[in-house]
């Protein structure tokens, strides 16, 4: 009788003190995954997981698709007739201003050659999906294209958003299958952009959850909201010209200030992208790049 | 063995549902967890000695594919699976309503603390929206029925066979 009340008690003890180590124990590990440097371990099991969970990432991908496919095919059947009638007089215009773009190409090149300029050399790059988002943190996507497709670190990214094509963002991260995207919206990005109007440079900084803003912008430079953003000639990622995005707002100064500070609305939106223009170096083009 | 396997299979399959969901309702501007679903859908069921180490697991994968901070998923999953054990010894995670409302406030919650985590750790904030946050809850409050039947049936209702 009293061995197996001793039993119980020790039963109950025993239950106890697991319900409480378990916890303590694996919120006391992850604290100090938190606090430890463990950048270099880390990346490493980041690497092996990203080829270990690759078909995954790529079957959940396809099942999305598919997801969204049905609904679109759908439309797409019912819309076909008037689409394909639309699409003929567009390739009939398209013919056109493609011999149109041939004249003034060759002219160009002329030109260039008589006034001894630097060509400007045409975007040539690859088409990629995004393959995977956090769920809490938008502004870093995972592509599904990777070092094997020639993309590299520090590759500018557009996307092509109502119509336009602008710049989306730059890789960070590559492994052989997939690249880790940073968009203009995260706060790490930064890039060197020019105004449409006047032309001052400045740097674009990604704000996270605030706007995305311009910084060194000269006080006398005449800004105004809806003035269009574009990638300058001396930043070393981003080919010169690729819209960013528009004028929000102009920051009152304050008197000790130098310089404007600008806001803007990026033309892409990082909820938005689903598939982006990777643009590859022109030296390590692979064979079956695409021209946007 | 069996156990393990069942589990492996589980965990695979949460891994592409997640990736799913959170590609799909990304889209519309929603932020769904649904490892966090998955995880307490398994602590709803099996024993603390191993929901715990799969709660935290799910959370460390989900670190492992972050950019910004390590180990706040594995913080977050680790408290949201000894909530998850407390209430069981009042509620009963069998019936649908306990299993929606559980996982609308704690996926609501742990939105929270990893915002809190991340502005601490990181001195940033990564608030996803309080409309995507909620929306995100919502969805994962839907989804959780269906988790957590299929978590019951696969731990629980095949292993019940297999004693038989």
């Amino acid at each position: 009788m009293v061995s197996s009340r001793r039993r119980t008690t020790r039963k109950i003890y025993t239950g106890s003190r697991r319900r409480f180590l378990f916890p303590v124990s694996f919120l006391l590990l992850s604290f100090l995954l938190m606090i430890l440097p463990l950048e270099g371990v880390v990346s490493s099991v980041k690497a092996v997981l990203s080829y270990v969970f690759i078909p995954q990432v790529r079957l959940a991908h396809g099942g999305v698709k598919y997801a969204q496919g049905v609904h679109q095919t759908v439309q797409e059947l019912l819309n076909a007739h008037q689409e394909n009638r639309r699409l003929k007089q567009q390739i009939e215009m398209d013919h056109l201003l493609t011999a149109q773009a041939e004249t003034v190409f060759k002219e160009n090149e002329r030109l260039t050659e008589m006034l001894d300029l630097a060509p400007v050399s045409p975007w040539q790059g690859i088409w990629a999906k995004v393959a995977y988002r956090e769920p809490s943190q938008w502004n870093t996507v995972i592509i599904d294209k990777g070092s094997a497709d020639g993309v590299e670190e520090r590759s500018a990214v557009l996307s092509v958003e109502q119509g336009q094509e602008g710049l989306a963002g730059v890789v960070v991260e590559v492994t052989e299958n997939t690249s880790k995207v940073l968009l203009v919206r995260d706060e790490d990005f930064t890039a060197a952009v020019t105004l449409e109007k006047g032309q001052e440079e400045g740097l674009l900084i990604g704000g996270g959850t605030n706007a995305v803003r311009i910084k060194y912008i000269p006080l006398q430079a005449q800004v105004s909201k809806g003035d269009k953003v574009f990638t300058s000639s001396t930043s070393s990622i981003f080919p010169a010209g690729i819209l960013v995005g528009k004028v929000r707002a102009v920051r009152e100064d304050s008197s000790f200030q130098t310089a404007q500070t600008i806001e803007v609305d990026p033309l892409v939106r990082s909820a938005a992208v689903k598939e982006l223009f990777v643009i590859l170096k022109q030296e390590e083009q692979t064979p079956y790049v695409e021209d946007l | 063995m069996w156990k393990i396997c069942k589990l492996m299979a589980l965990f695979i399959v949460a891994t592409v549902c997640h990736w799913g969901f959170a590609t799909l309702f990304s889209y519309v501007g929603l932020s769904v967890n649904f490892m966090l679903v998955f995880a307490m859908a398994f602590c709803a069921v099996a024993r603390l000695e191993i929901g715990y180490p799969v709660a935290f697991m799910c959370g460390l994968f989900l670190d492992f594919f972050g950019s910004k901070l390590f180990g706040n998923n594995a913080f977050s999953f680790t408290w949201v699976a000894c909530v998850v054990y407390a209430l069981r010894e009042r509620i009963d995670f069998a019936s649908i309503l306990p299993q929606v409302v559980t996982v609308f406030f704690l996926t609501c919650a742990v939105g929270v603390v990893n915002s809190l985590l991340l502005m601490r750790f990181t001195s940033s904030s990564f608030w996803p929206g309080t409309v995507s946050l909620l929306g995100g809850a919502v969805v994962g409050a839907l989804l959780a029925p269906i988790v957590f039947a299929v978590v019951r049936f696969v731990w629980v209702d095949l292993s019940a066979d297999e004693h038989l």
